[in-house]
């Protein structure tokens, strides 16, 4: 870039010491309700005002911002974990056929420089160390219990689950077809080639699998596809985690003081990596394959981000052994994009219920929260085991931002400024906040829930 | 008559745009005989982008392209053409939705130059940098 003769907006400078590197900053601009508009008639009128006067779904009340960023922080400590191990099965385990240990993360993933945190980051979204949090490296060791091999952590399940990252992967494999280009490049012929020689690769001199591989080719390519969206998923936490702690460490400052600052910290987090790339390398035998090259120019706006909050927040699936559905009665959806599954609807009550996707991550929070978090739950606590129902739906206000900051993003990228003159541009904005806002009319919304501190 | 580029270069309010058409290699394509329509975000168009947009594009040239080449639509297409259209195909892929009925706006942006000839097509100034979505 240097060479050439016009220059771009330069990154600004984060406020510390000896930083060279490009850095990351804040906006927020909180507007006063629009005059020019009729009050909406919708039925979550108010919430509607107040995303048009740039706020979230959720209200700014200190309550909230207290403990959406207490749950940030203890969600950024495993997921400094599930991204590192995302890229290693998609990356190293690749197609073993007995991945027994996918979960054991080696040095070198743990040592992987996180590109938006350290001192070489591409962009220094986290002003701590690129390489695995301190704190998860200390859990890591220890578990709830003591120091032992990690084996048996591993099998009495003193450990990070890894199960639930998995089953967000599964939701973006599953739905498919969410937007982005990512999605239909996986059924494309170009995909298939690459995919088959990295599979003939990874199994050379292995007579069994590459005969298995010749009778059901089809197979080894959808493992293929679900590998690349372990890639996928693992390349935007990546960026989510620095996110998260540099969001905890502002709170901790006292430089994210409501609601809408947090949300557009996140929005501008958003604009700051869309371009980020989206792929799938595989390392066999010292050789990289790339399965989705990064020519591909597949971004993580489009294809990770986007995919993700429609997959992961809205829709998911019904979680085995939570309750009962009766299809005919079609209180399952025929249509999967209708699937209302996700945190942005989910009963947190039933956690406990060993093994469901929610539990394993609220159990993965518990071991990070920050002591603020954990004074606040033990004032409100029910019970020995109600902390992770609360820090649940902590956990689901923390969501309800996300989602904001995607809608607001969304409006930004799409549509018209808030303070737009043009009152044509204003209602185009409500109409828009209006759509969104319709998914959550639905009983199993939890939206309604959400305004109240009584819902915990 | 110059080309697109030429006119860009010369202009002087589309540093931004063509430090990145340069970055992602699109000089020579801009240069060919096209002919292209361009709907050509100004200097402060990109400006309105929030903080670190940019950067991270520039650092992945691929994915600059894309978001450069979705303001391009093959063939010149003169204003009082696109008034006759509700939307256009890029050369990203995407579609671009037109809308004419009051002034002349492309998607969320609003043309405030239209109509700048070159040899190789036509050149649409527009208010706010257009995003795929």
């Amino acid at each position: 870039m240097s060479s050439l003769p016009l220059t771009l907006p330069a990154p600004t400078q984060c406020p510390m010491p000896n930083a060279h590197y490009p850095c990351f900053v804040m906006t927020a601009t909180i507007l006063a309700p629009s005059t020019q508009l009729p009050p909406s008639s919708h039925e979550f009128a108010p919430v509607i005002h107040r995303l048009e006067a740039g706020g979230a779904m959720l209200p700014d009340t200190p309550e909230n911002l207290m403990q959406i960023i207490g749950i940030y922080k203890a969600y950024a400590v495993p997921m400094d974990f599930y991204w590192r191990d995302l890229l290693y099965i998609a990356e190293r385990v690749f197609l073993n056929p007995f991945p027994f240990f996918k979960y054991f993360l080696p040095k070198e993933y743990l040592d992987l420089h996180n590109h938006y945190a350290g001192d070489d980051a591409d962009l220094r979204i986290w002003r701590g160390e690129a390489t695995a949090h301190p704190e998860l490296l200390a859990f890591m060791e220890k578990g709830e219990t003591f120091k032992m091999p990690k084996l048996l952590h591993h099998l009495w399940h003193d450990r990070i689950n890894m199960e639930f990252a998995e089953a967000c992967m599964r939701a973006m494999l599953w739905h498919r077809g969410m937007g982005g280009n990512f999605d239909p490049y996986l059924d494309t012929d170009e995909y298939k080639a690459n995919a088959d020689r990295a599979i003939k690769a990874y199994f050379k001199g292995n007579p069994v699998m590459l005969g298995l591989y010749q009778m059901f080719p089809e197979m080894f390519i959808e493992q293929v596809r679900q590998l690349s969206y372990y890639s996928n998923l693992g390349l935007f936490w990546e960026v989510m985690a620095p996110v998260f702690f540099e969001m905890s460490d502002r709170y901790d400052a006292g430089d994210i003081k409501s609601v809408p600052e947090a949300m557009n910290f996140l929005v501008n987090a958003i604009f700051a990596m869309a371009g980020r790339p989206i792929y799938h390398h595989v390392h066999i035998r010292g050789e990289v394959y790339e399965i989705i090259p990064k020519s591909c120019g597949f971004m993580w706006l489009y294809e990770a981000a986007l995919p993700y909050v429609e997959a992961v927040f809205y829709r998911t699936a019904p979680f085995r052994g939570t309750k009962s559905y009766n299809a005919q009665a079609k209180q399952v959806p025929d249509n999967q994009k209708d699937f209302h599954y996700g945190i942005l609807y989910a009963d947190v009550f039933p956690v406990g219920t060993a093994g469901i996707p929610p539990t394993l991550l609220m159990q993965d929070m518990l071991h990070f929260l920050p002591k603020y978090l954990v004074d606040y739950y033990h004032q409100h606590c029910r019970g020995e085991d109600d902390m992770l129902i609360q820090l649940g739906i902590s956990f689901q206000r923390s969501m309800y931002v996300v989602t904001s900051a995607v809608i607001q993003a969304l409006r930004t990228a799409l549509l018209y400024p808030l303070d737009d003159p043009n009152p044509r541009h204003l209602q185009a904005n409500r109409a828009f906040f209006e759509t969104q806002i319709d998914r959550f009319k639905r009983p199993e919304a939890r939206l309604r829930d959400v305004q109240s501190q009584n819902y915990r | 008559m110059a080309d697109i580029v030429d006119i860009a270069v010369s202009a002087g309010s589309f540093q931004t745009l063509v430090t990145a058409v340069q970055a992602a290699g699109l000089v020579d394509t801009l240069k060919s005989p096209g002919p292209f329509t361009v709907f050509a975000p100004n200097d402060d168009a990109f400006a309105k982008l929030p903080p670190g947009t940019i950067h991270t594009l520039v650092q992945n040239i691929p994915q600059l392209a894309r978001i450069l080449t979705y303001h391009v639509v093959p063939g010149r297409l003169m204003a009082a053409d696109i008034a006759k259209l509700n939307c256009l195909t890029s050369v990203e892929g995407s579609e671009i939705r037109i809308d004419t009925s009051h002034g002349f706006e492309v998607k969320n942006a609003t043309v405030i130059a239209p109509d700048i000839e070159a040899d190789n097509g036509v050149i649409h100034v527009i208010d706010t940098v257009i995003l795929m979505g």
